[in-house]
């Protein structure tokens, strides 16, 4: 909120008579019920101004939040799931809200819960924690992104306090466990294309995107020249096509890959002997990293197709792996989490 | 002839070690110094690697590690860990003329009053006295390749203390370092009016580095210049660096890749457990206390052929930009850092 917006709230409250505030507070219809309710008015005004104006800054970061926010934290996926045999029960939006709140703050008095429904039937969940001792530190809140008709949250800027998200988030939605995929990434709408699975990539488009625009331009090329790799070339974009699918990538940032798997070099360089694994970490960094992976083929740099580890990450909805020798076939494979 | 000034090239260091009252870094690091000199040798032994492989741009078929301690006694400890464990800037430096270490005392007077002009220059009012900025050139004991190379000078900027009180400490703000390690062919055709201490290592803000490299160059008449470091001396010191023995904790191998020729930027890195990496440079390297070109590319070859089994992408392909391992680490930029 602004410093001169912040300034004039307080001095305000500070002017008008203590049995006036409520009532001015009530006409300007910025603070809820409930939170006009939390406001003390028998306390010192200079204490009084102060919980207006937090008041008033939690709201105004809420609405600017969605927008600034959206991108720029590192977002995690988890999954929840129902025990065997239970049925889904149809959705009630106060009653997700009310056990939510209920159960968190039975575990923490000082934590700040505001709710805000979106269209696509998104409700974003800001969670501002404190101490026993100290009030919520409203700076680095945490947000929880939860789509009530699938099993999927997406959660930024957790510190500490997950174990009593996840039982809150479990409670309220009426679901019995939760866990982390080995997914997370910044742009939390290439998050949602994933697990929604709405990219498209072969034979799943269920929500397809719009294809990108081709250049379809025919270059005015000069029949004496020849390409040598041409159908190297076109082999290359046919098998990247069919690997990648048509549509733009969802975009994450990193994957990274834990191998354990026995070194084997070309057949010529039979160096290591070892019957230990090789152990080593690979990650992979960029702005935008499926379609970076997409153009290594077609530059040269790595062989079409390209490697299943790589290409399957959207299909299997993740991005850290621990690879691990199988046995017998000198291919490694995907291990759980 | 140069070499038979170096009894009173001794006697003048004394007199100038007590310069170094002025400026106390070191306090505060000398609970964790732990120095000894194995790891002052592998200290000089990076400096002379990076030195011969980066200066002279060709890359020797082989190399012959120096097994034995090439420290002089008189090598100050305290002074060497505050080199460790910071990042410092490479620049290659011409033979300086009329450089005398005599007169460090003088240098540091002049160079102070340079930097403290330098940082006024802008400031519309005259600042009380000289902003509180102390320069102090001192030499660097122990640091050398060879018995023939010329004493390490070790240049510090620090910024005075607020406080009034006596024993208030300067804050080290900026450090620099000229060392000639190893340069026996090139010190041989040096006329003996020049100085030659090649390789310049710049830790701190980049403007006081230029300025103190502008008074360098016009008071001596040499030249500085950035220091890049070329994807094979980078695969040379992972190589050469994964094979030392490290007492301590031991940290990966670490070779980052940033792949060109593509419209997004992608980089790759790609950690080794360093018993691992160590294991696999073991089997490589035949003659202990010798590393050929051979072995460096065999090394790299495997460490890229794992890599391609795995991903299908040709490691070979992209540009090798930072090595890291428990020793030191160095980006091609010119940056390095010692660790161990």
């Amino acid at each position: 909120m602004d410093e001169t917006v912040a300034e004039y709230i307080r001095r305000t409250v500070l002017k008008i008579p203590r049995h006036e505030i409520m009532e001015m507070l009530t006409m300007w219809e910025f603070l809820s019920k409930t939170q006009l309710q939390t406001i003390n008015v028998h306390q010192i005004k200079e204490k009084i101004s102060q919980e207006v104006v937090e008041l008033c800054e939690v709201i105004t970061s809420i609405v600017n939040d969605n927008h600034t926010y959206r991108n720029k934290k590192v977002w995690t996926v988890y999954q929840m799931t129902k025990a065997a045999g239970e049925e889904t029960d149809s959705f009630n939006l106060a009653d997700f809200k009310y056990k939510f709140k209920r159960s968190l703050r039975s575990a923490l008095k000082n934590v700040t819960i505001n709710f805000r429904e979106y269209e696509d039937n998104a409700i974003w969940i800001r969670i501002a924690w404190g101490t026993q001792y100290t009030k919520p530190n409203q700076y680095k809140a945490t947000y929880v992104v939860y789509h009530s008709q699938t099993p999927y949250v997406f959660i930024s800027s957790l510190r500490s306090s997950l174990p009593l998200l996840c039982q809150a988030l479990v409670h309220a939605s009426s679901y019995h466990d939760i866990h982390e995929m080995e997914l997370r990434s910044r742009c939390i709408d290439s998050l949602k294309d994933i697990v929604f699975k709405r990219y498209s990539q072969t034979f799943q488009t269920y929500h397809p995107r719009p294809l990108q625009e081709r250049n379809v331009a025919p270059e005015k090329v000069d029949p004496r020249i020849i390409q040598e790799n041409k159908r190297e070339k076109e082999r290359i974009q046919r098998v990247n096509q069919e690997v990648f699918g048509e549509g733009l990538q969802p975009k994450i940032e990193f994957a990274q890959y834990k191998l354990e798997t026995m070194f084997k070099g070309e057949p010529e360089m039979d160096i290591l002997t070892e019957k230990e694994p090789f152990r080593c970490v690979v990650k992979f960094s960029s702005p935008h990293l499926l379609e970076a992976l997409k153009s290594l083929a077609p530059a040269g740099m790595a062989d079409a197709p390209l490697s299943p580890l790589l290409t399957c990450i959207p299909q299997k909805a993740r991005n850290y792996f621990k690879i691990k020798e199988r046995k017998g076939i000198l291919s490694a494979s995907c291990l759980g989490p | 002839m140069r070499r038979s000034g170096r009894p009173s090239l001794r006697r003048r260091q004394d007199m100038d070690t007590s310069d170094s009252g002025g400026v106390t870094p070191l306090g505060r690091k000398t609970a964790e110094t732990g120095i000894n000199f194995t790891s002052t040798t592998r200290f000089s032994r990076g400096l002379t690697f990076i030195r011969t492989h980066t200066l002279f741009g060709q890359s020797p078929a082989r190399r012959i590690i120096p097994q034995t301690c090439l420290l002089q006694e008189n090598a100050d400890p305290q002074k060497i860990a505050f080199l460790l464990r910071k990042q410092w800037t490479l620049y290659s430096v011409t033979p300086m003329y009329k450089f005398s270490y005599g007169n460090l005392k003088e240098y540091s007077r002049l160079l102070s009053a340079f930097v403290a002009a330098e940082k006024r220059k802008g400031l519309a009012v005259e600042v009380g006295n000289d902003l509180g900025i102390k320069v102090t050139l001192s030499t660097l004991l122990g640091l050398k390749g060879t018995d023939q190379d010329q004493v390490a000078i070790l240049v510090q900027i620090a910024s005075r203390s607020q406080l009034p009180c006596e024993n208030a400490e300067d804050k080290v703000v900026w450090s620099g370092w000229f060392c000639c390690i190893s340069g026996d062919d090139l010190l041989e055709s040096v006329p003996d009016d020049f100085t030659c201490l090649s390789l310049f290592l710049a830790n701190g803000a980049e403007s006081y580095t230029a300025i103190v490299g502008s008074w360098f160059q016009k008071t001596f008449d040499c030249y500085f210049s950035h220091l890049t470091i070329s994807p094979l001396n980078l695969a040379w010191m992972a190589a050469m660096w994964t094979g030392c023995k490290v007492d301590s904790h031991m940290a990966a191998t670490e070779l980052v890749f940033s792949v060109p020729c593509i419209p997004q930027s992608l980089d790759i890195s790609y950690a080794i457990h360093p018993e691992d990496a160590k294991a696999l440079w073991d089997t490589v390297q035949k003659t202990p206390g010798e590393v050929t070109q051979e072995e460096v590319n065999l090394f790299m070859d495997c460490l890229y052929s794992h890599f391609h089994r795995h991903f299908k992408i040709h490691l070979s392909a992209t540009r090798l930009v930072k090595v890291s391992t428990s020793i030191a680490s160095a980006h091609c930029d010119g940056n390095i850092k010692v660790l161990n």
